[in-house]
């Protein structure tokens, strides 16, 4: 791999931390990038992944902003610009929001960055090779009516994007983290979420990579005593889209729910991973996954709920539905319990199969063809994950989602 | 133009069994004609039989308007030769909001917005409502009036409706019930009510009366039926087979 370690070699030495990244990137080098014979990698396509052809920027690259990515910032309250990890504007000040840039190398954890990550060879390369971390900070008991849109756009080969947000005590907020670009070329995104007690957080994340793109983002939620975590993760891009989406429940009364969205064409793989990681008592999980799987395209969800000993009553909820438009398209869905305490609920359920029949049939019989009731219904998995954004911006992603929908054959027989 | 809605001899099987036994009943755009029947006799098998349910199994009949054969063709094409079902427990559609459904039916877009907000103020039906996803977290009473506003921008030449009075209260019921007696004029809708009371027959005022026993037929006469039925029952009509009017 000599071209990327050379140019992660350079990115590393001109940075003022690189003794940390250097740790960071010999532990990668050590590790060196998974197989399929790991378990958890089994479903991707790695041998495709040819990492030499990547090669990592000193500096973002200058491109004008998506026709998407310009009605965002239109319609958002504060745009933070990402290009290449790089964080090239913080957006307009707002009271009891600050946008800054961390170089120390620490995670939300508590951490380093190369401790939380030591056995996850991708986020050990965002140890190593992002830019720096993107931190956006609500100050405690402030409510910020207006959503934040962190723009994330890939021109480069390969790009590492971290962003670290945190709320304070009973703070507020609704973030969009979008993601754009990355023709031919490998975004491997690094999220962290602390929130502090009663905080409550909306987030979406958007996922519109090119078709060529690989895409390895790993998010993980910290999560205090009654804080509230609303996460949809929607994937629509990327060849290999692969979302690691965990929370740990840390302070009682904490709430995670997540929801993820697919939409798989061509000879796509998302590849959906969860952790709930269940601490303190009456911490409640709910995890829906709702995706379809088009053309030759595949998807893997693995979900993994873990309850510690002494997480009384817990209630933690999986459920995985997947539907394929094609025979030559595959789902699996691999739920997975890990309990350690009798006082919890738990529940999963996973199907694999077509859309529900009658609600098909419910909309045929009000004249809508097929075809547009089985799109109505594939594009209805998503507008259900964007109730959290304000109808303005929430109209504009539907209309994003529906256009990639146009383009996808929705019916296999 | 007056259409005809002519069922004639349909059988339809739910699991395995035979539900309607030779079902006939014809009428014209702009009558009201009610069906009536105890439990379990096969009224609601038929609303679902003729919108082409895929729990119901078609295997004899006719379903035609103005001459066009329906049990052949889709849900769809049904829909589009103007029938149209409002359902008893009309179904959640999440992530779907009527604006997209009414659109992909095939009404214009350039109009649909205003005539939805026209319809949803006649039907008393909070605005904001309609910008939900369809049917999801409204009560009973919305449901229905949201299905009318449906129901008015389609504009179906016949509408059948399955037991809509059940589990409504009386203001719904009667603005439900105004809706469609003022469709019977505005676009000459035909109405085909299935239900259990006279309530909703009182607002309605239908033309015919068809009492249903045992998947056929064994009634059919005037308003003064309604009345019959409510004083003596349904058990003088069990087993009669033939229509005692036509």
């Amino acid at each position: 791999m000599n071209a990327f370690a050379d140019s992660a070699s350079t990115f590393i030495d001109n940075r003022p931390d690189a003794a940390a990244r250097r740790r960071a990137w010999l532990l990668f080098e050590e590790t060196g990038l998974p197989t399929t014979s790991d378990e958890v990698w089994r479903y991707a396509p790695l041998g495709d992944l040819v990492i030499d052809r990547f090669s990592v920027p000193d500096a973002p690259t200058t491109q004008p902003d998506s026709e998407f990515a310009t009605k965002l910032r239109q319609r958002a309250g504060v745009v933070v610009r990402v290009v290449d990890g790089f964080c090239v504007s913080t957006g307009e000040m707002v009271e009891g929001l600050t946008v800054e840039i961390d170089e120390t190398g620490d995670s939300l954890s508590g951490e380093t960055l190369l401790q939380r990550y030591e056995s996850d060879s991708f986020a050990l390369l965002n140890a190593a090779l992002a830019p720096g971390t993107t931190v956006l900070r609500v100050a405690a008991g402030v409510n910020l009516a207006q959503p934040i849109v962190v723009l994330n756009e890939s021109s480069a080969a390969a790009s590492f994007p971290r962003t670290q947000i945190v709320l304070g005590r009973g703070a507020s907020a609704t973030v969009v983290e979008y993601f754009e670009g990355g023709a031919d070329a490998l975004v491997v995104p690094v999220s962290e979420y602390r929130l502090e007690d009663n905080a409550s957080l909306g987030l979406i994340t958007y996922q519109r990579l090119d078709a060529s793109a690989w895409h390895v983002a790993r998010t993980t939620g910290f999560l205090a005593r009654d804080a509230r975590l609303h996460q949809a993760v929607v994937g629509l891009g990327a060849h290999y889209d692969r979302a690691r989406n965990d929370a740990e429940l840390l302070g009682a009364g904490a709430s995670n729910e997540l929801r993820t969205t697919f939409l798989g064409s061509g000879n796509q793989v998302h590849d959906f991973r969860t952790r709930q990681y269940h601490v303190a008592p009456r911490t409640t999980s709910t995890l829906l996954s709702k995706g379809a799987v088009a053309d030759e395209s595949r998807s893997v969800y693995t979900g993994l709920i873990e309850i510690e000993k002494g997480a009384k009553r817990t209630d933690a909820r999986q459920t995985n539905h997947n539907l394929l438009l094609s025979p030559q398209a595959h789902a699996d869905s691999v739920p997975n319990l890990d309990i350690r305490e009798n006082d919890v609920v738990c529940a999963h359920a996973s199907s694999v199969g077509p859309l529900d029949e009658l609600q098909r049939w419910y909309l045929e019989s009000r004249g809508v063809s097929r075809e547009d009731a089985q799109r109505l219904l594939i594009q209805g998995f998503f507008y259900e994950m964007l109730s959290a954004l304000p109808p303005e911006l929430a109209e504009l992603v539907e209309s994003d989602v529906a256009s990639v929908l146009a383009s996808v054959d929705v019916v296999s027989t | 133009m007056t259409s005809t809605l002519v069922i004639e001899g349909l059988r339809v099987d739910v699991a395995g069994r035979e539900v309607l036994k030779g079902f006939d009943l014809t009428m014209r755009s702009g009558e009201v004609h009610a069906i009536m029947g105890p439990n379990g006799s096969g009224k609601s098998t038929l609303a679902h039989a003729l919108t082409g349910h895929p729990g119901y199994q078609v295997t004899a009949g006719s379903v035609t308007i103005d001459g066009v054969e329906l049990l052949t063709t889709t849900p769809t094409e049904r829909a589009r030769q103007g029938l149209l079902l409002i359902l008893q427990q009309p179904f959640e559609i999440p992530g779907v909001r009527a604006y997209d459904l009414l659109g992909a039916a095939g009404a214009d877009p350039s109009t649909l917005r205003a005539r939805m907000l026209d319809e949803a103020k006649r039907i008393e039906l909070a605005p904001e409502l309609l910008e939900r996803f369809v049917n999801v977290d409204l009560s009973g009473g919305e449901r229905k009036r949201a299905e009318m506003v449906q129901l008015a921008v389609l504009r179906p030449k016949f509408a059948v409706l399955d037991e809509i009075d059940s589990g409504l209260d009386v203001d719904a019921l009667d603005a439900v019930a105004r809706r469609l007696r003022d469709a019977t004029t505005e676009w000459d809708c035909g109405v085909l009510a299935i239900t259990h009371f006279r309530r909703l027959l009182l607002e309605l005022t239908p033309t015919m009366i068809h009492v249903v026993s045992d998947g056929r037929v064994v009634a059919t006469g005037g308003p003064e039926l309604a009345v019959t039925l409510e004083r003596d029952g349904y058990e003088v009509f069990r087993g009669a087979g033939v229509p005692e009017t036509r």
